[in-house]
């Protein structure tokens, strides 16, 4: 008999041979963050697929989300900390890494930290990338402790934010807005992909999107490009780049001026329509209280306008307040609007003015203004229109009245937060049903106007701070209306610092996942800011172009072994909007840290115990979990990242529901009320629908920056929308005839996920995805053919190179890039040659930011000539 | 018919504000009169302050406000505009802690009790730049 026969064995069952278990957790290859389940089988990951019990995604899981698995496993991911041996830093320099202990890595870092807070705290700059949204409070709480303002977020903001977020947060209190798809009839896009691809809340918002399709929701994509919302909408009308707010304004004239049609019940309780307007442009106010008076129709005179019911205030006409000629904002909006004809819109972006009006009658009749409904019991307006726009109309010096623009569809209708209409994310919060946490609703600021009750920080869009001289490096405490800022790298960073007398200058960076060099714009401009850097030190999956920069890299653990309390809260940000649920699911590791990984929110903690501010960093902890007794994080105490996961799910869920809790279940989810998702009608507030609070914001900055010798140009400062061209739409060199732009592409985030095998096999299917995207008949006229190599050069030099691929579905004179590929790191070889930099074109400097609110232009006027076949 | 949007809900009927966060009572001294606070400062205030600690004893019926404008004396004008603005009204990245628990509005008077109470002040990032 064999030794080793099974007779001679006592046999293990076979469920204790190998492990086969689903974890509950989150995605983090976009911002999107939706919910997971990890199939780990004897300790090895071997599929992700959506968790269907939580509302964020209910099971579906998109293409970029079921291959992380690729992203975590990819043998080139940084597994012990490095130290550079080359001091020169350059683009194409080799940092000569070493591989150096944890302790001598966080000795060295903490040496560094502790001088530099020493001298001036304010010299560091905190930076980390948005696709992981659950690092934003652990690097906050970090900046906020060690005591500096400096904080970035990379491109994030700059690509996708300053326009879109803002007026989100000032119309609908939330950080971005979507159709509420399970009622609306009629949705127009202006340059979103929100329900198509990536983004907040996408693989919820797809099915949504794709069931109100089925229901007969007619959508209309406004997009230079068909491009993944327009291929399957009822309607693509292709425009010119950067000219959404002309088509929206003269829609908006053609509804109100033409058809005569708004919902004037909305205009009067809802918003700031019936405020009189005097000649300055400024609302007339109370001699003694201040407070913005309107005119009461049925006694005839000026009150303050908390004094008068809604339906007695007058909405047009001249009234005369203490011998002063003053008008309505609605009057003024009214007037103003009619020089936007439909043939002058025709003009500007090229959509037929029959295609202008028709858009605007349907739209407007599509509202059916006056109607309501019943949902779950409650009687609601119903107005079942949407206008939506996002990153295409964002990307611009203009972003700030392209959204303007676009907003004031709905809220002319009355479909603002109301049943079928254009709904924020989750503006308001009445709790879960046990606790009462997390609770925020939006209240009357200033004016009667609304401030947000809930926001991803506390640079809330209203009301405004004060201009004054700055002491921040992004400048955003002089431009008050901008949220993120190009001033940390731009080229004349130096000379606007100067210029402010900031008296300090950046010296170290800790950066987080931020692919700096590519991610804002051009890589010469960013390359010599980085440069001027003492001391960077970064976290990161992987070798990155901007780690040629950094001192020290340290090997951070992949979402797939990271726990997060709150990897979708905010709920405004990326938690589905309409009805359903409310879903806190959290992050939680499923593997182990490979070689000498260490979560980078532990990391932080060490160093503030090294360096000695761990008293600061409990406190600010405290203020950004909101954290209150018992759960609160006292004295210097050393407390685990674990250990403050637990008391924010403890201090918002109860003793029973800590991170225990959550590590069986994934999650929490409780009801949506009604009087939550529809919450307009219930909360007294109002929005501007007329901007007053700008004008005397631009003329306190023009004060303040004037005498230094930066002209503001007010222009983008009058309380009512208008058109202001890009730098782009000015250009008249020869040859210079196409606007390039890029796009998100479905398959890809940003420049992140192009390491991806599996994502880089799909981009490489897809003839999109590492092209440049051509209208055919226009490359026909030209010469140029399909899959020809080409320089696109920008007006002021740079240029890119890639191959083209001809198509029907770009507006004449675009030129299309999606993603944002091209890279060139040897830390990344799947990545590496793949795709168009498109960033690469982007010029960063003042010229090129909105005078309002910062925002970069992402669209540049190029011209195409033949390349060579090399690569 | 156009249904006015005022009519359609009763907004009295759901209930729409925040509640005043309950505070715990401040200590008071031996006999009685007065209160005693200690006030945290943290990042960035800190910093400001040169400071990290301020213990207060105060009469009775103090608000915060009360409590800012005597920090902003020893302290200076600096620690006084980070925290309020020209109206008064808190910075809203200022948070500031009674005991724990979260104030917004700087006239919340301090109330009685027999122990040191904790004011915890700390400014958060306002936005994020770059």
């Amino acid at each position: 008999m064999n030794a080793f026969s099974r007779r001679e064995f006592k046999l293990v069952p076979e469920s204790a041979l190998h492990e086969d278990v689903w974890v509950p957790s989150s995605c983090a290859l976009c911002y999107g963050t939706c919910s997971i389940l990890a199939h780990r089988s004897d300790g090895t990951v071997i599929k992700i697929e959506g968790n269907p019990d939580s509302a964020v995604g209910k099971g579906r899981l998109c293409g970029k989300g079921v291959s992380g698995i690729m992203t975590h496993y990819d043998p080139n991911r940084l597994r012990y900390p490095m130290r550079r041996t080359n001091p020169k830093k350059g683009l194409y320099e080799d940092p000569g890494w070493k591989r150096i202990s944890w302790t001598e890595a966080l000795d060295e870092i903490a040496e560094v930290l502790r001088k530099v807070r020493a001298d001036d705290p304010r010299k560091l700059v905190v930076q980390r990338t948005t696709t992981v949204t659950a690092s934003r409070v652990p690097l906050h709480a970090f900046a906020t402790a060690f005591g500096t303002p400096n904080f970035s977020v990379s491109g994030g903001g700059q690509h996708c934010g300053n326009g879109a977020h803002l007026i989100s947060g000032i119309m609908h209190a939330s950080w971005s807005v979507v159709p509420d798809f399970e009622y609306c009839n009629y949705a127009i896009f202006f340059g979103a992909s929100k329900g198509h691809s990536a983004g907040h809340a996408s693989c919820s918002n797809m099915g949504k999107a794709a069931d109100a399709r089925v229901r007969g929701m007619k959508m209309v994509v406004v997009d230079p490009l068909c491009n993944f919302a327009a291929a399957k909408a009822t309607e693509w009308v292709p425009l010119r780049v950067g000219t959404d707010a002309a088509l929206a304004l003269g829609m908006c004239n053609v509804i109100v001026n033409e058809i005569g049609v708004f919902d004037g019940p909305y205009l009067q309780a809802k918003t700031n329509a019936p405020y009189l307007i005097g000649p300055d442009k400024l609302y007339v106010r109370h001699p003694e209280s201040k407070i913005p008076l309107v005119w009461d129709a049925t006694t005839g005179s000026a009150r303050p306008f908390n004094e008068v019911p809604a339906a007695n205030v007058a909405l047009e006409g001249e009234f005369t307040v203490d011998g002063v000629a003053c008008h309505p904002a609605f009057h003024c909006l009214r007037e103003h609007l009619r020089k936007f004809s439909p043939a002058w819109a025709e003009r500007v972006s090229d959509v037929p003015a029959a295609t202008v009006r028709r858009l605007a009658k349907e739209f407007a009749t599509e509202a059916r203004i006056g109607s309501t409904i019943v949902v779950d019991g409650v009687t609601l307006p119903y107005r079942p229109v949407a206008a939506i726009a996002f990153r295409g109309a964002q990307g611009h010096k203009n972003s700030l009245y392209n959204f303007y623009a676009i907003d004031l569809l709905n809220h002319l209708v009355g479909a603002a937060d109301v049943v079928g209409g254009c709904l924020g994310f989750n503006p308001t919060s009445h709790g879960h049903p046990e606790t009462g946490k997390v609770r925020y609703i939006p209240a009357a600021g200033p004016d009667g106007l609304m401030v947000v009750g809930s926001w991803m920080g506390y640079h809330y869009p209203y009301p405004p701070a004060e201009p004054r001289l700055p002491k921040n490096l992004g400048l955003q405490d002089l431009f008050v209306v901008g949220m993120t800022s190009p001033f940390l790298d731009s080229t004349d960073r130096e000379e606007m610092w100067e210029k402010f007398d900031v008296p300090y200058r950046p010296e170290v960076m800790i950066n987080f996942g931020a692919n700096l060099v590519m991610s804002i714009a051009n890589k010469d401009a960013v390359a010599e800011s980085l440069s001027k850097y003492k001391f960077i030190v970064s976290f990161d999956l992987f070798l990155t172009e901007t780690s040629n920069f950094v001192d020290i890299v340290l090997p951070d653990c992949s979402y797939l072994q990271s726990l997060d309390a709150r990897s979708n809260f905010p709920f405004i940000f990326s938690l589905p909007g309409g009805l359903g649920e409310w879903c806190w699911p959290i992050r939680q590791p499923v593997l182990q840290p490979d070689g000498e990984q260490r979560q980078f929110a532990e990391v932080l903690l060490n160093l503030a115990d090294r360096v000695g501010f761990r008293a600061d960093l409990n406190a600010a902890y405290n203020a950004w979990l909101d954290l209150q007794p018992p759960y609160r994080l006292m004295g210097d105490n050393r407390y685990s990242y674990e250990d403050i996961s637990d008391r924010e799910l403890k201090n918002n869920f109860g003793e029973q529901r800590g991170l225990d809790w959550f590590k069986q279940n994934g999650i929490i989810k409780w009801k949506k009320k009604p009087e939550e998702v529809y919450w307009r009608p219930f909360v007294d507030v109002r929005v501007p629908i007329y901007w007053e609070f700008l004008k005397p914001i631009g003329e306190k900055i023009a004060t303040i920056a004037g005498p230094r010798g930066l002209k503001i140009p007010l222009e983008y400062y009058d309380p009512l929308p208008n058109f202001l061209p890009c730098r782009s739409h000015c250009c008249n060199k020869v040859g210079f005839d196409f606007y390039g732009f890029y796009y998100r592409d479905v398959v890809h985030t940003n420049s992140f996920t192009m390491e991806n095998p599996w994502l880089d096999e799909a981009a490489r299917l897809d003839p999109f995805s590492y092209a440049i995207a051509m209208n055919r008949a226009e490359a026909g006229k030209r010469g140029f053919a399909d899959g020809q190599k080409v320089w696109v050069e920008s007006e002021s030099g740079r240029r890119v190179k890639g191959r083209l691929k001809l198509t029907e579905g770009i507006h004449p004179e675009g030129l299309g890039f999606a993603a944002m590929c091209g890279h060139w790191t040897d830390g990344q070889p799947v990545a590496k040659g793949k795709g168009v930099f498109y960033n690469d074109l982007l010029d960063l400097d003042w010229e090129h930011a909105s005078p309002v609110n910062i925002n970069l232009d992402l669209c540049v006027k190029v011209r195409i000539t033949p390349a060579e076949d090399a690569p | 018919m156009n249904i006015r949007w005022d009519a359609v809900v009763n907004p009295a009927a759901v209930e729409a504000r925040r509640l005043p966060p309950s505070l715990p009572q401040s200590a008071i001294d031996g006999n009685g009169n007065c209160i005693r606070v200690r006030v945290q400062l943290f990042g960035a205030l800190a910093a400001l302050s040169r400071q990290q600690s301020v213990e207060l004893t105060l009469p009775a019926g103090v608000t915060i406000a009360d409590v800012i404008a005597i920090l902003g004396d020893r302290l200076g004008e600096a620690f006084t505009t980070h925290v309020i603005d020209a109206r008064g009204t808190k910075h809203r990245h200022c948070r500031l802690f009674v005991a724990g628990y979260p104030i917004e509005d700087v006239q919340t008077p301090l109330t009685l009790t027999m122990e040191l109470t904790e004011i915890d002040v700390i400014l958060l990032i306002a936005p994020e730049g770059g």
